[in-house]
């Protein structure tokens, strides 16, 4: 997301996600996407090298049914 | 029992009701009438409540109260009246997440905070109204109403746990039931002027419990008190195999050490971010002035230098959105004229975030959390403001179209510690001039509330503030 999305774009890509959002309730998001956007630009800025999440795959324990 | 009427009971605590429960002095029927009648004289006030459970509620406690009689007390919350916000699961009551979109959802079982407090004689007297979803600060919810701050009526509460805050706060019941993702026990503790305690991330189940961000999540008490924190804390934490986050970590008596004063603890003082120009100077005053007398009680003031901080309350929002989006993403494809228009918008701001962006937050967090824990080896607690900014009017909060309303700057620093999981406690610590309470925030190690707790109970020995009726409802009758 980008703040700089017109309503339509913005409800054109959600609908790109499967997500669905009318073009009027884009335009209501305004100053709180601005805030979003901020937020994301903030972490962007962040070296998170050597930070990679901690969490791992782990496969599920086999459930086989004997027989 | 002569000298024990209605009119004194409704800003009693747990630790004062507890002894005059178990002794007798005090019939838990008697206790719960008092809360009844205080919810009936308030309610339409403030709003707090989404129900009131009166018949289940005097029945449980005539129970209760028998149970006593023949000496089988279970200990301090047995007889204690309790609201539980309303994202947490009673069996046989709606949880209704403030929301209209769940306005029939039945809980099959209890939560198992629910169920742990049920075991420990606890009343159960109601659902207590909050955000929708819990998704935002200021406590405002334009389907289930607005709750007032017992304060200034015309105030917000903050939130979301904002019936949770303000039935506490005016005397209707003891302790409540809050969660935190963002701050949604602290901010709403703070600007009511009472002690809410969000624990260490895994510590308290959150089972049974509305998801928001499941990375973030947590449930704690509200209470008049830091000792009623701790009493609660004694039976909400300990591992629960049915929340997968849930801690394994042995569960210590978070009473134990409350008495242990200042005296040989290091209390660490940021130098940026939460004294920043941006505080409202009457807050930074009160806040420096809580160190001060902390200090000359004992505790040993250590400055300390966080210039990457700031960075945590993006952090906060940057994890919290795309989870939040996740949890909601079909309810809100098949009702989204039911949500409320300011928690739609919210939710649908996260939309579009691409993957790489929530990936980088997860990252950022972890990088966040090693700088915390890197600053936070020299000290024992870190005391900081809970809120930057005076309570604000609820007309200054309320959204409109494309202006998600003001008070953005309420969790500016609560979020900080949802992002680390660390335990962090709210207590008032003063008045604002226009006589609105003001919190501070105590912050530990994870798993260190006792160290918390102990700093708390210290300084509320050393004031007064939470003894204080709120300005802007009637007495007790």
């Amino acid at each position: 997301m980008t703040s700089t999305d017109t309503p339509e774009e913005f409800s054109e890509r959600a609908g790109e996600h499967e997500l669905e959002i009318s073009t009027e309730d884009a335009a209501d998001i305004g100053g709180f996407g601005v805030i979003v956007a901020a937020a994301y630009s903030t972490i962007r800025e962040i070296d998170t090298t050597g930070f990679e999440p901690a969490e791992i795959f782990v496969p599920t324990p086999s459930q086989r049914e004997s027989g | 029992m002569a000298s024990i009427n209605n009119s004194n009971l409704a800003y009693k605590s747990v630790g004062e009701l507890a002894p005059l429960l178990e002794s007798g002095e005090l019939s838990p029927v008697d206790l719960t009438q008092s809360s009844l009648d205080r919810i009936a004289q308030l309610q339409s006030t403030l709003n707090a409540f989404l129900e009131v459970w009166e018949e289940s509620a005097l029945e449980d406690a005539r129970v209760a109260e028998a149970e006593i009689a023949a000496g089988r007390y279970l200990g301090p919350l047995h007889g204690i009246p309790v609201g539980l916000k309303d994202l947490i699961d009673v069996a046989g009551a709606k949880t209704t997440g403030g929301s209209r979109v769940l306005a029939n959802n039945m809980a099959t079982f209890d939560a198992t905070v629910v169920a742990k407090l049920r075991s420990a004689g606890a009343i159960f007297m109601g659902k207590l109204n909050l955000v929708e979803f819990a998704l935002g600060f200021t406590g405002l919810n334009s389907h289930t109403g607005d709750v007032k701050n017992p304060w200034n009526n015309e105030r917000i509460t903050a939130g979301s746990s904002s019936g949770s805050a303000a039935a506490v706060t005016a005397g209707m019941l003891p302790v409540s039931l809050g969660s935190d993702t963002g701050g949604s026990i602290r901010m709403p503790a703070a600007l009511c002027g009472i002690a809410g305690l969000k624990p260490t991330y895994g510590r308290v189940s959150r089972a049974g419990v509305l998801d928001l961000s499941w990375s973030m999540d947590h449930v704690g008490p509200m209470a008049r008190t830091t000792q009623d924190c701790a009493l609660m804390m004694n039976v909400l934490a300990g591992h629960d195999s049915r929340d997968p986050a849930s801690s394994a970590q042995p569960v210590p008596d978070f009473t134990e050490d409350l008495n242990g004063g200042l005296n040989g603890l290091k209390i660490g003082v940021p130098t940026d971010y939460f004294f920043d120009d941006f505080v409202d100077p009457e807050i930074g005053a009160s806040v420096h002035a809580s160190i001060e007398l902390m200090s000359a009680n004992g505790a040993e003031v250590v400055e300390l230098s966080m210039p990457w901080v700031d960075k945590g309350r993006a952090i906060n929002l940057g994890v919290l959105l795309p989870e939040a989006v996740s949890v909601h993403e079909k309810m809100l494809a098949k009702n989204a004229e039911q949500y409320t228009p300011a928690v739609r918008s919210r939710i649908q701001a996260g939309f579009n975030i691409p993957a790489i962006d929530y990936i980088r937050a997860k990252r950022a967090r972890l990088w966040f959390n090693q700088q915390m824990a890197t600053s936070m080896k020299r000290i024992d607690v870190l005391i900081t403001p809970s809120v930057p900014i005076q309570t604000p009017m609820i007309a200054e909060c309320t959204p409109s179209n494309g202006n998600p309303g003001g008070g953005g700057e309420i969790p500016m620093f609560t979020g900080v510690f949802d992002v680390t999981g660390q335990p962090s406690h709210s207590i008032p610590c003063g008045y604002t001039e226009d006589g609105m309470p003001i919190g501070m925030m105590i912050t530990g190690h994870p798993f260190d509330e006792k160290t918390v707790l102990r700093v708390g109970h210290a300084y509320e020995q050393l004031t007064d503030w939470q003894q204080r009726p709120p300005m802007d409802i009637p007495a007790p009758n």
